[in-house]
């Protein structure tokens, strides 16, 4: 049997292990909220140490890693606007948006300064900044999620978490938006900038449109998968083969889908297959990790962490001068978490500036989640712990699925 | 694959289905026309959108003209393919090929799973008959028809008749062969129960493990007579044996151990799917076991040895709905149509003449049986499709055979690809009229009441 049969099984595994994350009851007890430790499975079997994954080997699932790019963003946008079975107001999530957006413009500003020293010029210099900056923006909801549910946070500031992570998802796709609409070359020479914004988050509203007309008056499952598939990778393809950002094409479709008069049967249907996803392609991304960069690129992305570290502490405590209790430089350090998502905008990055330049971004978002892993939950707990917002775990609650909500329920019944 | 209640869709669902397949068309033609140069990793998985997407999309446009969703599939398949549009590539419908893999092992898993030994006891004379005749008048009578064409088929009509005897047999063994993929895609859409579905999918899964049998009983018969010198070697029955009870004995263990994991765990299901219709069938063929086989036995124990067959088929189904479409696009694809266009007049008589033949046994295999009306009337009707295995046999005899071996395939492809078109719009008539097709609207989800506080 060939090896690719042996990785394809392993990583079936791996989204057999996820899916069963997804049930609820083990999402309290089992594993990192960011998935961490798939991401160093994957740096130990990869090329650099134990080399069971080879780089070829690993190159054989690019594409299936990019579809699965697509499809979390995807999933993270047709469930951009609920948290459990409450939405996301809009004020919280004006504030997520804009705690990703000042943040991602810090790393982005700090990166773009120490560029030039680990040799990168023009489009390279900007697209390494925007990148950086676009892994830099977003908070992992799992991390709040994880925390919230373990220590039975109820109040404003868990709420506030919880919202603004979930804004911020918004951040990466958009900033890689931009910056593939900047990119020279593509399949759409001709078309300004502006243009090519609109022409990504147009065909996948389009497509999510069209994805919502066709679930019609009726909403069959079985027809719905061929739908939601059919769309979602003719969207990843074509945005890939124009040049243009899928990750972007992808969340507007399921902000649309989102929207839609199936909004809840979509998003019990798309929530189950999240970690499924994830966990492969949190693995392979590990496997992808190059550490033989130069040192003036690793300085870079120790300037990148850094500036993002500052920048969550600086606007932690800006928000302390508003009315959310609790909240100050510890708040600030819990939106350090960083996830899966932050990887997939890193991989979906590599899509259009591959190079040295994915490298180095890979690697920041990799350090990064790293980092927020050790920071953000502690720091978050610590912030809900003055803010009085920690309560006893109820057992009667451990089994109850929270992220998956009413449909989640019936569905493993029925 | 949905089933029939989509025929209730008003005409502004049928507009928006249209709309949404020019969409689907219009953005692969330009991407592919103005941006030919650029080369995406993604191009295998654009084409398995667009597949999935416009399969869907024409199968329930083409419904209300009471063909089959198949035909759908395979029509978005051939458009899209590389030989009339060209939004999908030669290069790209080779890379599919996996999920070809896949969806014969969900096909053969779903057939054994409808295959309840009290039904086929209590259709096994009719299966017998039918068996018996199918596999050697079609056989016999259609190598006398070819016979009788050779002189006008390009790669036999200089043959000598010693050699023309051994191709005539091959194409007899050729006839017998079936479609178990297109039986099950359309029962699975009509969702039909009655005395013809239960007779054409146990006729169909059965004759599969007969023509295997045959097919080697054939090329063995077969090879002395086209090549001189060449004698009979009952060592094909010996490994043929061998993969017959492998897959058997491998069939039973995994149906077993599938059975208990649905009893003790009975989640994620679709990913042990995944890993049955890879994993598996990769470790099959390293044993040489035959893949369809042993899934055929494994889905027949889990549905008669335990009480899981209802959620196997369950889950079957809702992975098929997706995995079907896109196998037979992907079917439609790979048709070759300028093969077809030069050998068209050839093949319709060979294909017309095999429908006959068929009908006739059919009709005679009945009588003797003393099957119901719907049986003896229609019973032909699901045993005209053909597809893998004939194709597979056209491969088999191009490698074994170089001097006709080319002409043969490519005759074999051009009549597979008139019987894969005819055969299930055939098969589905011939349900619709015995009323056995479920025409009731297949339960739908109503849309939850948005909660207090939506905004």
């Amino acid at each position: 049997m060939s090896e690719s049969i042996w990785l394809l099984l392993g990583l079936l595994l791996l989204a057999y292990l996820g899916s069963n994350l997804v049930g609820g009851r083990a999402i309290r007890g089992f594993g990192l909220p960011s998935g961490s430790e798939y991401l160093v499975l994957g740096f130990a079997l990869g090329p650099h140490v134990l080399d069971v994954l080879g780089r070829s080997l690993v190159h054989t699932f690019e594409p299936v890693v990019l579809v699965g790019t697509g499809w979390l963003a995807l999933v993270v946008g047709v469930g951009y606007v609920r948290v459990a079975d409450r939405y996301v107001t809009p004020g919280r999530a004006a504030a997520g948006v804009l705690l990703g957006t000042l943040t991602c413009l810090a790393v982005c500003a700090a990166v773009y300064l120490a560029a030039p020293f680990s040799g990168f010029r023009g489009f390279g210099r900007t697209a390494v900044a925007l990148g950086i900056g676009a892994c830099a923006s977003a908070t992992t909801r799992h991390s709040v999620r994880w925390v919230v549910e373990r220590h039975g946070a109820r109040g404003p500031l868990a709420d506030f978490a919880a919202d603004a992570a979930r804004a911020s998802a918004l951040v990466p796709p958009l900033a890689l938006t931009a910056l593939f609409a900047m990119a020279p070359g593509g399949g759409l020479p001709t078309v300004p900038m502006l243009g090519r914004i609109g022409v990504t988050l147009g065909f996948g509203a389009g497509l999510g449109l069209i994805a919502a007309l066709l679930l019609g008056r009726d909403f069959r499952r079985d027809e719905s998968w061929g739908v939601l598939l059919g769309t979602g990778l003719l969207c990843v393809g074509v945005t890939d083969r124009a040049g243009l950002s899928l990750l972007g094409a992808m969340i507007a479709m399921g902000l649309t889908l989102a929207f839609s008069r199936h909004r809840l049967e979509i998003k019990a249907m798309l929530t189950p297959t999240e970690k499924p996803v994830l966990l492969p392609m949190v693995l392979l991304a590990g496997a992808y990790v190059n550490l033989k960069l130069s040192k003036p690129v690793f300085l870079m992305v120790a300037v990148a962490v850094l500036a993002k570290i500052v920048a969550r502490m600086l606007l932690g405590s800006a928000l302390s001068f508003g009315r959310v209790r609790g909240s100050g430089p510890a708040f600030g350090l819990s939106m350090l978490a960083s996830g899966g998502f932050t990887i997939a905008a890193a991989l979906a990055f590599s899509t259009r500036v591959p190079g040295v330049a994915a490298d180095a971004v890979l690697l920041f978002a990799v350090v990064s989640t790293l980092l927020g892993e050790g920071l953000g939950p502690a720091a978050l707990r610590r912030s809900l712990e003055r803010a009085g917002e920690l309560h006893a775990v109820d057992p009667s609650e451990l089994g109850r699925p929270s992220d998956a909500p009413e449909l989640a329920g019936r569905e493993s019944h029925g | 694959m949905s089933g029939h209640g989509s025929t209730q869709k008003g005409l502004a669902t049928r507009a928006v289905q249209a709309l949404a397949l020019a969409v689907s068309f219009g953005v692969l033609f330009a991407i592919t026309r103005f941006m030919p140069s650029i080369d995406s990793r993604l191009g295998t998985m654009t084409a398995i959108g667009f597949l999935v997407l416009s399969g869907t999309l024409l199968s329930e446009l083409l419904e209300p003209l009471g063909l089959p969703h198949l035909s759908g599939y395979l029509l978005a398949g051939i458009v899209g393919g590389p030989h009339v549009l060209h939004l999908v590539d030669h290069h790209t419908v080779a890379q599919l090929s996996p999920v070809n893999t896949l969806a014969l092992a969900l096909i053969a898993l779903a057939g054994g799973v409808e295959l309840r030994v009290s039904t086929l006891r209590s259709v096994a004379k009719s299966l017998a008959y039918a068996n018996f005749f199918q596999s050697s008048v079609v056989l016999v009578g259609m190598a006398g028809v070819f016979l009788l064409l050779s002189r006008f088929i390009p790669f036999a009509k200089d043959m000598e008749l010693r050699p023309l005897l051994g191709v005539a047999l091959l194409w007899g063994a050729f006839s017998v062969t079936r479609s178990p993929s297109a039986c099950m895609g359309i029962l699975s859409q009509t969702r039909a129960k009655g005395p013809l579905a239960t007779f054409s999918l146990g006729f169909i899964m059965l004759s599969d493990v007969v023509v295997v049998v045959m097919l080697a009983t054939t090329i063995m018969l077969a090879r002395p007579l086209i090549t001189a010198g060449a004698s009979i070697s009952l060592s094909d029955f010996n490994v043929l044996g061998h993969e017959i009870l492998g897959s058997i004995s491998m069939g039973t263990t995994l149906g077993l151990a599938l059975a208990m994991y649905l009893r003790l765990v009975g989640g994620q299901l679709i990913l042990v799917l995944l890993a049955l219709g890879f994993g598996v069938t990769a470790a099959l063929r390293y044993v040489h076991v035959d893949p369809l086989l042993t899934f055929m036995t494994t889905g027949f124990v889990v549905q008669n040895l335990s009480n899981q067959g209802a959620k196997l088929l369950h889950a079957v189904e809702q992975m098929g709905s997706v995995v079907f479409v896109l196998f037979f696009a992907t079917a439609g694809a790979e048709l070759d149509v300028p093969l077809l266009k030069q050998a068209w007049s050839i093949a319709l008589a060979l294909c017309v003449t095999r429908a006959i033949l068929t009908y006739l046994t059919a009709r005679l295999g009945s009588r003797l049986a003393n099957d119901p009306p719907v049986v003896r009337q229609w019973g032909w009707a699901g045993l005209v499709s053909q597809a893998g295995l004939a194709l597979g046999l056209g491969v088999v005899i191009q490698g074994a055979y170089p001097t006709f071996g080319t002409g043969f395939r490519s005759l074999v492809i051009a009549a597979v690809a008139i019987n894969e078109m005819i055969g299930p719009i055939l098969f589905k008539l011939a349900l619709d009229r015995t009323g056995e097709s479920d025409r009731s609207a297949p339960a739908a989800r109503p849309s939850l009441p948005p909660p207090a506080g939506a905004h």
